[in-house]
């Protein structure tokens, strides 16, 4: 039998559903504004409120909803009036692209996508005005599905963040440690605490997105579960952390990019490009000798197979594309390879 | 003594066992072990952690699963009382010790702690003791309070033959007819420990007398039977305690202690020479 504790445990819980989903709906909310020419549109208002008024369930009577559909319609207006950025990344709320967006800038309004290709898509649209992507990963190396999709694409590269990334174990509350015997997370995030799911012989099940994970636990809240995902993720779903920091070497960091439509156009301290090479010997080292002799300090050199034995090649350097000694060597590189692009000039944020 | 393959030195070449725990190499030197009985509070475990750090102690203990007489009595914070553990070692650098009690709780307590405690109630648990083998972490066998040493090694001998060469000892008071103690503490079991085991010994002073003003004498003497180490009770108000705060040093009088045991520091090595 439910006693009033219970109930109340319930009422609870909806009501985190509720603020969750009503998060959403702003978000949906300010995307929507992205396509229209103002932000008064009495029609689709109109819209909306014939719709509740038919599809309101049981208890809920009309005058009630409309009440409270007309608070949220003038609550989403006043958003659309403030010109918020928004910036896409792969995943659920609570997700490490989040926490690395927000340490890049806190002004941003993180949208969820399902996909890096969703995030590439919506700012080429411009649905987004940046977005978000994981490169590298100190334990799980780069990332395959980015660097081709970066490869391919016309975005620049406006901002780089560095996360040192700690796994954190979540549970329901009052679960006890002693009954978890599935734990549901990415597959990256799985693979990187391999070693404590043996040693407490626990059974690891993948799911899309760790926070996507620990989102499912809050609300299906199955059985005997436990999820891996970040601390932000157990703020958000009111899950309890039960242990941190659960990867199986430390020294855990993840590079994220930050992509926009125009360039960077503030002063940067690091840059990237992107080229390929013609099929003869030592093509590629040509192209690394103009650093090495103009004293460029590279920071990243990553491959991506286009076709058999057909490479494309990313550079990462220190220096500023306002300097004399990088312009000249880029010019350089762009003579002695070909599909050479300039990805961007920015600058670099190291946290934690 | 019969059986114990891998914890009597069987007349064979004396030899040492050392345990590299952190920083630190137990069996080498002199090691103290200080904390709180139970980890009550975030709050009374950082601050206790400072203190013993700061007065030179080694390691920290300090109990997240509490084997109580009574079942109405405090039992410990569970896995709350580790999270605190952890960041006591994160804040202080010192290793952590603590009680596991039950065997399912083995594994997950390996995730926390530096160093696995069996409590005296649970020095014949075999399936415990097994448990705690299969593990890599060392582990502080404490000497049941009615057990002798034979039975006692045999117990290190579970944990050994299991894979896990990591065992330190710990003499933590025998029951007798007194009552003036709450146990009677068998200094004489340390050199005794030596002649036949390669694995380090610790004295519990704290459980081994159960009385505040015997604490010191005890650990000094310790010292002088020559054991590895002590664990000591410190909490930063042992007034408030939740557990064992009459046995409890205040932070002053284990500042104390540790001045006096590095005292005894070119004592040792004077005696030795002679």
């Amino acid at each position: 039998m439910m006693d009033l504790k219970d109930v109340r445990k319930r009422i609870d819980f909806l009501d985190s559903r509720i603020l969750r989903i009503l998060n959403d709906r702003m978000e949906l909310a300010l995307m929507a504004r992205k396509f229209k020419a103002s932000i008064e549109d009495n029609d689709r208002e109109k819209t909306i409120l014939d719709r509740i008024r038919k599809n309101s369930p049981g208890l809920i009577n009309s005058e009630f909803i409309e009440k409270v559909y007309t608070e949220i319609i003038k609550e989403s207006k006043t958003l659309q009036k403030k010109d918020f950025r928004l910036i896409g990344f792969k995943g659920e709320h609570g997700a490490y692209d989040e926490i690395a967006l927000r340490e890049w800038d806190k002004e941003l309004i993180p949208i969820p996508c399902e996909g890096y290709h969703q995030v590439f898509e919506g700012v080429r649209t411009g649905l987004y005005d940046c977005g978000i992507v994981a490169v590298e990963n100190t334990l799980g190396g780069i990332v395959g599905e980015v660097n081709e999709l970066l490869v391919n694409t016309d975005l620049y590269v406006t901002g780089a963040v560095e996360l040192p990334i700690s796994l954190c174990l979540l549970v329901l509350h009052g679960a006890d440690h002693r009954e978890i015997r599935t734990v549901y997370s990415s597959s990256q995030a799985l693979d990187q605490c391999s070693n404590f799911l043996s040693r407490n012989n626990l059974e690891a099940v993948q799911y899309y997105d760790s926070a996507g994970a620990a989102k499912m636990l809050a609300e299906d809240m199955p059985q005997g579960a436990a999820v891996i995902a970040s601390r932000l993720a157990a703020e958000i779903y009111d899950l309890h952390v039960i242990k941190e920091d659960m990867d199986n070497f430390g020294n855990n960091v993840t590079r994220f990019l930050i992509l926009s439509k125009e360039e960077n156009k503030e002063e940067g301290d690091k840059c990237s490009i992107v080229f390929s090479t013609e099929h003869r010997a030592g093509t590629l080292f040509k192209a690394l000798e103009v650093f090495a002799k103009k004293g460029v300090n590279l920071t990243r050199i990553g491959s991506i197979r286009s076709s058999m034995g057909d490479y494309t090649f990313f550079l990462d350097f220190i220096g500023s594309n306002r300097d004399e000694n990088i312009i000249a060597a880029l010019r350089d590189v762009e003579a002695v390879t070909v599909n050479y692009r300039f990805m961007g000039c920015y600058k670099e944020r190291k946290t934690g | 003594m019969k059986n114990l393959r891998l914890t009597a030195l069987n007349g064979g070449p004396p030899r040492r066992t050392i345990i590299r725990v952190g920083g630190v190499s137990i069996g080498e030197g002199f090691t103290v072990i200080a904390g709180p009985c139970s980890v009550e509070t975030e709050e009374q475990t950082l601050k206790t952690a400072h203190q013993v750090k700061e007065a030179g102690a080694h390691l920290l203990r300090g109990g997240a699963f509490k084997p109580r007489t009574s079942p109405y009595a405090f039992q410990g914070l569970g896995i709350k009382g580790l999270q605190i553990l952890e960041k006591a070692k994160k804040e202080t650098g010192l290793p952590i010790v603590t009680e596991v009690l039950d065997p399912r709780d083995v594994s997950w307590v390996a995730e926390y702690v530096d160093v696995l405690q069996i409590g005296t109630r649970n020095m014949q648990n075999f399936s415990l003791l097994k448990e705690v083998g299969r593990t890599k972490k060392p582990v502080l066998l404490k000497r049941g309070m009615y057990s002798t040493l034979s039975e006692w090694l045999n117990c290190a001998e579970y944990i050994l033959a299991e894979g896990n060469p990591n065992v330190i000892l710990c003499e933590r008071g025998i029951r007798s007819f007194d009552t003036y103690t709450r146990n009677t503490l068998d200094l004489s079991v340390v050199p005794a420990v030596k002649e036949v085991s390669h694995l380090p010994i610790f004295v519990d002073p704290s459980h081994g007398t159960g009385k505040l003003s015997l604490v010191e004498p005890m650990s000094l003497a310790a010292r002088a039977a020559g054991a590895d180490g002590i664990m000591v009770e410190v909490h930063c108000n042992p007034a408030e305690a939740l557990c064992d705060g009459d046995q409890s040093l205040n932070p002053e009088m284990f500042a104390s202690l540790m001045n006096k045991l590095n005292h005894m520091d070119a004592c040792m090595k004077e005696i030795a020479k002679i």
